[in-house]
């Protein structure tokens, strides 16, 4: 059962000040967003409404720890299908930056830079389709350079970035490179086996 | 209410009751009782030197009991007329007041109650409801904890005008309280008290928690609700507001309230269904959003001017959807909550509605009435012969016949409805209806049963709900078997025993009498008159020989579509499933019984003639 003595009405003014956390007390629970929704599909425990619904009520732990803030691939079917036009994605990296503030750590790591290797060729904020990379600058062993970062509210672990990097300095901590070959690999000598 | 009471054309007759209704549409004496106020109307002038004096004090049923009031009061601040009135069931005849009332000499003992009869040309309507008490459910504690109060109470602590001047302060303690709950649906949509929805919880309950939260934006709002229902105009909007400001909504209905003593909070145990979980919240203070229910005296009003009531309690009108403020009785109109609950707009909506239907009748020195009432034949009415008989009186639901010995009863036209109890009761053909003529009604009977009788299902339909659930089957494709054949008169009542005799007589296979429900009958208590006479004809039939299972009698609403082609469906296959042989047999058997039975038919000669032109063709 949950106290709701315990829960923290302030959470949702929290989120309301967040950018694009402005329209979460619009929601009244119809539940489009989940019967639109693409990542249920993989997920079946994912519902983006009841997570909407426990920001309001205040269970600021419930959502914060819930991995269903992260797993949203901004795909915006939901968005386009809201009727009180509530930008749910906007309103997940919203959860999500608060999240991070707060030390929640995303159940995929984000994107990782290789700084030593990057040359800020900006080809990763190119390409990023979630504004998840800027270029800074930054002290790397000594040495003042410009590096590609990556914003951990952001990043949705397409890796895109990591695919179109010429110098390799960009890679995914669950997917990266080397698993993929290795997975590849092994796909190959099975196939070979069955021949 | 001021402007009302200054009204030339309008006078109010405040503490007055309405004791006795007659007469009909346009002409209606109405009997009515001034109660004594104690105070002379003319004389007091409102200045409230008495009230101060007195010693009494008992609770105010205008401030919901939480305040108290004197013997000597006036109902409320903007009360009209403003004079006070003495309540003699609590005052001790300290007669405090009369030295305060001083020269005015206002107050008056020796008052009696006064009666008088008026002219009135319609008669409007506007008893208003009652609110459920919600001390009967248990699980929310309601008298009990002193925290749990109604929203009507609420709107008395909250007003400007209140017994605390509108400071907000719940009953235990008198603090201000920061986290409400409000509960919705108490005693509405529930099997045990009333079943339909009060309509404007939502929105009052809502408005509530809107004025608290912008006076107060601290504060923790809870609405616990199971459907909103925010149906008009801009009451949506008014809704998204709210959920905007941040007050929280759950939905799920509590089940249980718990009070911790040492602090007087709330303790709702709720299903949050947005959450799929059991929440508990806490709570200083609990609204209940309590249903409102008829007057307590519905019945005793609903008597005196001849209308009747809905399975609700509310006072029914004519038609739910075509005639919504006109009453069952003709030059009665109903208007607000009174006819079913509602909130200010449709108040106001069905009241200005009302207001033109009856300055109608106010401005018309001829009213046109359906052309279906009952007359009578002077010469049979034994009445008239000096007997006593009065049958067709005693059964109209409009007390529109009176009944003299040495006199033939007399139908007062404007008051017949055209149910045509009377006609199929009185036991000498002495009543006829206007265009449900018994020769009309047989000639039709011949015309529908003239080939094959035996195979058909003869299906008597009254106007208002079985032959619209015939009409609604369909429409709505329900299939039923062409062996039916329907023969519609206007209600149950008027389904004479004869026609069901003359009908088995011509070799009918099967007959079935359809009607109301009893609670939607449209002639008050047609239905019943009907009712009661199937009871003894289904026994009479039995005796005579007919198997019960070709006689029956069913109750179709209108929307009832699926209950009459299945009634007919089944009465087909019960019909198929009698031998032939059997069938024809009994039919052959009783038809002299049958014969006999119908032969005081053709008294009238209208039925003859009808008759004859059938055995012609």
């Amino acid at each position: 059962m949950h106290k709701l003595a315990q829960a923290d009405p302030t959470f949702k003014d929290e989120i309301m000040a967040e950018p694009g956390g402005e329209n979460l007390l619009r929601c009244y629970s119809c539940g489009t967003c989940m019967a639109v929704c693409l990542v249920r599909r993989q997920y079946p425990d994912y519902n983006p409404r009841r997570i909407l619904h426990m920001a309001t009520l205040g269970l600021r732990n419930d959502v914060l720890s819930s991995h269903v803030i992260w797993r949203c691939s901004a795909c915006d079917d939901c968005y386009h299908h809201c009727p009180q036009g509530i930008h749910i994605s906007e309103l997940f990296k919203a959860f999500r930056t608060i999240a991070l503030r707060e030390g929640f750590t995303p159940p995929d790591s984000p994107a990782l830079v290789n700084e030593r290797t990057c040359v800020a060729c900006g080809l990763c904020v190119e390409v990023c389709p979630y504004q998840a990379i800027q270029l800074v600058q930054k002290r790397v062993l000594g040495h003042e350079k410009a590096v590609a970062q990556v914003d951990a509210a952001l990043c949705m672990n397409c890796g895109v970035c990591a695919a179109s990097c010429r110098s390799a300095s960009i890679d995914l901590v669950n997917y990266s490179d080397e698993t993929l070959l290795q997975q590849l690999e092994q796909q190959l000598q099975m196939a070979e086996v069955m021949r | 209410m001021v402007d009302a009471a200054r009204h030339p054309n309008i006078t109010v007759m405040s503490y007055t009751e309405v004791k006795r209704v007659e007469g009909f549409i346009g002409n209606f004496k109405v009997l009515v009782e001034e109660k004594p106020r104690y105070v002379n109307m003319d004389r007091c002038n409102g200045c409230g030197a008495c009230s101060p004096v007195c010693p009494i004090e008992i609770p105010n049923e205008f401030e919901e009991g939480i305040a108290p009031r004197k013997a000597i009061y006036i109902p409320h601040a903007q009360a009209v007329p403003l004079r006070y009135v003495i309540d003699l069931d609590a005052c001790i005849h300290c007669y405090k007041c009369v030295d305060a009332c001083g020269k005015l000499d206002a107050i008056d003992f020796s008052q009696q109650p006064r009666q008088q009869w008026l002219d009135i040309g319609s008669i409007l309507v506007a008893t208003g409801f009652d609110n459920f008490d919600p001390s009967v459910i248990k699980e929310y504690g309601f008298g009990r904890y002193p925290n749990v109060i109604t929203a009507m109470e609420l709107e008395r602590i909250n007003n400007s005008a209140g017994p605390t001047a509108g400071r907000i302060m719940r009953p235990s303690d008198g603090k201000f309280p920061n986290k409400v709950s409000f509960i919705q649906c108490v005693g509405s949509r529930d099997e045990r008290y009333n079943l339909y929805c009060s309509g404007f919880c939502c929105m009052y309950a809502i408005k509530n928690a809107v004025q608290w939260k912008q006076s107060h934006p601290d504060a923790d709002i809870t609405i616990f609700y199971m459907d909103i229902r925010t149906p008009s105009k801009g009451y949506e909007e008014f809704y998204r507001r709210a959920r905007e400001m941040g007050i929280r909504f759950i939905q799920g209905r509590p089940s249980l309230i718990n009070e911790d003593p040492a602090t007087g909070n709330l303790f709702i145990q709720a299903e949050d269904v947005g959450l799929g979980q059991a929440v508990e919240l806490e709570s200083e203070l609990v609204v209940l959003s309590t249903a409102a229910v008829p007057r307590i005296d519905t019945n005793v009003m609903g008597s005196v001017l001849n209308i009747s009531r809905s399975p609700d309690g509310f006072f029914m009108e004519y038609h739910p959807k075509l005639r919504p403020v006109d009453s069952p009785t003709d030059g009665v109109f109903l208007c607000g909550a009174a006819q079913g609950p509602k909130d200010i707009p449709a108040s106001v909506a069905q009241g200005s509605a009302a207001a033109s239907r009856a300055a109608r009748i106010l401005n018309a020195d001829e009213w046109e009435i359906e052309p279906i009432v009952a007359m009578v034949w002077e010469d049979r009415c034994i009445s008239a012969q000096g007997k006593k008989c009065g049958i067709c009186a005693t059964k109209c639901p409009y007390n529109a016949i009176t009944v003299e010995v040495g006199k033939a009863a007399a139908v007062t036209s404007a008051k017949c409805h055209g149910c045509g109890g009377c006609v199929a009761e009185c036991p000498h053909n002495a009543i006829t209806q206007m265009h449900f003529t018994d020769a009309q009604v047989i000639a039709q009977l011949h015309a529908l049963l003239k080939h094959e009788p035996e195979k058909k299902v003869l299906a008597f339909m009254c106007h208002w709900c079985s032959y619209g659930g015939a009409d609604n089957a369909g429409t709505s494709h329900f299939e039923y078997p062409a062996s039916q054949r329907g023969l519609r008169v206007m209600c149950s009542a008027r389904m004479d025993q004869d026609f069901i005799y003359e009908a088995f007589r011509l070799g009918a296979g099967m007959v079935l009498v359809s009607g109301c429900h009893p609670q939607d009958c449209h002639y008050i208590t047609g239905q019943r008159v009907g009712a009661e006479r199937f009871e003894k004809l289904a026994k009479r039939l039995v005796d005579l020989g007919i198997s019960s299972q070709r006689f029956r009698v069913e109750w179709i609403s209108a929307a009832e579509g699926a209950k009459y082609a299945q009634v007919i469906r089944e009465m087909d296959q019960t019909l198929k499933n009698i031998d032939p042989q059997a069938l024809k047999d009994e039919i052959e058997k009783t038809r002299p019984e049958l014969e006999r039975r119908v032969r005081r038919m053709r008294d009238v000669p209208e039925v003859v003639k009808a008759l004859a032109i059938a055995e012609e063709a």
